[in-house]
């Protein structure tokens, strides 16, 4: 069995965000650090853990983004992944999530894989669209938010539980090969082991131009970045930290709050 | 044949679930810059109900599509029925839920119809005399207005952003009958497991005290506890994440896969205030949000602010308690 599971790197979540002089974009060198997408570490996790489960089975990561992205790439083999394919991009900015997605379904196409697997969304952009836009590319079925999956290898399907509203299910079985968007806390992701992350350092990561990301043509695009609004008040209190106390405090009782 | 915009009905359980009176709303406002009709598609095994519902409420004209197989959502057949239907329609736009449902299929559904797709809409705006759509980006920290580039566009549109405003008096609008039969399929519904986890203690409580990743160590969770039991009626709770870790219970998680909650104080402590989780407790009836970050999004949505480590802060808010309720204060 070949699963294919499919990450990005984004930056720190505590990483200041400043938006370029232009208001298109947010300016990328004021962001500290970068790190695998928190959500797609659930999706790696599960597929190494079918990979324990089912010998024979191996694992690739793949990633689109510009050359620092490897390292997420390095993480996920490190994590247990057999193979890593990295798509490089040029350009810092804003990407398409169609353009993204077809990319993945045209190195997936030929493959074979059983599964593809995904995070629910990344963390920066919070778009949610990668994982049925490469199921419908390849007309594979498809199921997002995934917090439960069971593989049933001989009757080729497999039966996932799917966060709703409510703390509710629900149950689907998907005829494989299918694409699955995981849901955090359907695990608990590993930490790279350090034979990994040796053998992550050694092996050579298979390597392409994602070419002109503008191409095929934008289906939407970003024309404007601001700073959001405040929807209340939002009173700065100031002061030592024992004044913000005590004023905090009087806040709670005048409201009748404390007990 | 003019143009449409069409609103996916939402249900769940045999009712219209209340973000699909928001999208009509949604769908009337942008039929301000399009000249075109606002039309709602409602797909059941059984919509005749649900459809002459939604078309007595607004006065709106309903496409009731029957379709056998489909006794729960089902994004297959959802993605298939919607492109032949939306073809027909000449549609402009299309305003779905950003719920598990709308975020299920609308992307599938877009790749389909060559179509623009922008999920978590939260305004409608104008930029250069074209329609945008405003969303969050960077945990909230910044706004993105995206602009489609085709002629159709799929939105998934943030529940909590368009209130309703229903007709008082509506003339009651048409019902459309249609039926499709959907080929074999390759994604089969088992049923809906119900809720496990209790949420009761939460959704009741007076005062919710909060806790994020800022807690940074599970041994902190402490002073959450400790500042909760300053109030009657308390509980403590958490965002997805700390849930995630393992620090807290899934039951006690207030957000979108959690629970909705509006006490009458919420304390977000350590709180980045990412969009999954505001939608959980915005309606609160008074914020303060504790968080060493000036730039955390939770800021934006709260009365009162705290720049402070709450390691030290809840700390020392704790020890001025003690002390005024010892003076006699």
């Amino acid at each position: 069995m070949k699963i294919l599971v499919c990450i990005k790197q984004v930056g720190e979540s505590e990483s200041p965000i400043q938006i370029d002089d232009h208001g298109r974009w947010i300016q990328t060198d004021a962001i500290t650090g970068y790190q695998m997408n928190r959500l797609d570490e659930f999706a790696v996790e599960e597929a190494v853990l079918l990979k324990e489960a089912y010998p024979g089975t191996s694992v690739d990561a793949i990633t689109l983004g510009p050359d620092r992205s490897a390292e997420v790439i390095k993480r996920a083999i490190g994590m247990g992944a057999d193979h890593g394919v990295h798509m490089i991009t040029e350009s810092e900015g804003y990407l398409n999530p169609f353009n993204i997605a077809s990319r993945i379904a045209d190195y997936a196409r030929d493959k074979q894989y059983t599964l593809i697997l995904t995070g629910v969304m990344s963390e920066d952009q919070m778009q949610g669209q990668v994982g049925p836009m490469i199921a419908a590319c390849l007309s594979l079925p498809w199921a997002t938010s995934v917090i439960r999956q069971q593989l049933a290898p001989d009757t080729k399907s497999v039966l996932v539980e799917r966060e709703i509203e409510g703390g509710r299910r629900d149950t689907l079985q998907l005829q494989l090969p299918a694409v699955l968007t995981i849901q955090s806390g359907i695990n608990r992701p590993r930490y790279p082991s350090l034979s990994n992350l040796l053998r992550a350092n050694k092996q050579k990561l298979e390597t392409f131009q994602a070419g002109d990301l503008t191409q095929p043509q934008l289906r939407e695009n970003v024309v404007r970045v601001t700073y959001p609004e405040n929807s209340r008040s939002g009173t700065i209190l100031t002061g030592t930290q024992r004044e913000k106390a005590s004023r905090l405090l009087n806040l709670f009782r005048e409201r009748a709050l404390l007990r | 044949m003019k143009q449409t915009i069409v609103v996916i009905v939402e249900h769940f359980s045999g009712q219209i679930k209340p973000v699909s009176h928001e999208l009509v709303t949604c769908a009337r406002r942008l039929q301000q810059n399009t000249a075109a009709a606002v039309k709602a598609v409602i797909l059941d095994a059984d919509p005749a109900k649900l459809a002459r519902e939604m078309a007595d409420t607004w006065g709106l004209e309903v496409i009731a599509v029957r379709i056998s197989q489909l006794t729960s959502y089902n994004g297959e057949i959802y993605k298939s029925v919607l492109a032949d239907l939306l073809r027909e329609l000449k549609a402009a736009y299309v305003c779905a839920a950003h719920s598990s449902q709308g975020m299920d299929f609308a992307p599938a559904l877009a790749v389909e119809l060559n179509a623009a797709c922008i999920t978590g809409v939260e305004d409608i705006l104008e930029v250069e005399n074209r329609t945008c759509f405003a969303r969050s980006i960077f945990g909230a920290k910044a706004v993105a207005h995206v602009r489609p580039e085709k002629d159709l566009s799929i939105l998934t549109i943030q529940p909590g952003m368009f209130r309703p405003q229903k007709p008082d008096k509506p003339v009651s609008g048409s019902v459309t009958n249609r039926s499709f039969r959907c080929e074999t399929l390759k994604t089969r519904s088992r049923g809906i497991k119900e809720a496990e986890a209790d949420m009761t203690g939460i959704t009741e409580a007076g005062v919710i005290v909060s806790a994020g990743q800022g807690l940074g160590d599970k041994e902190n969770l402490d002073l959450i506890y400790q500042l909760a039991a300053l109030f009657a009626k308390s509980a403590v709770a958490g965002s997805r994440i700390v849930c995630d870790l393992g620090w807290l219970e899934y039951r006690c998680q207030v957000g979108v896969t959690g629970a909705t909650v509006s006490p009458q104080l919420y304390i977000a402590c350590g709180i980045s205030g990412a969009v999954q989780h505001v939608m959980g407790m915005r309606n609160s009836e008074y914020i303060v949000a504790i968080n060493k970050d000036p730039a955390a999004a939770i800021f934006q949505v709260a009365d009162i602010c705290i720049v402070e480590d709450l390691t030290t802060f809840i700390p020392a808010l704790i020890e001025v308690y003690e002390k005024t309720k010892s003076d006699g204060l």
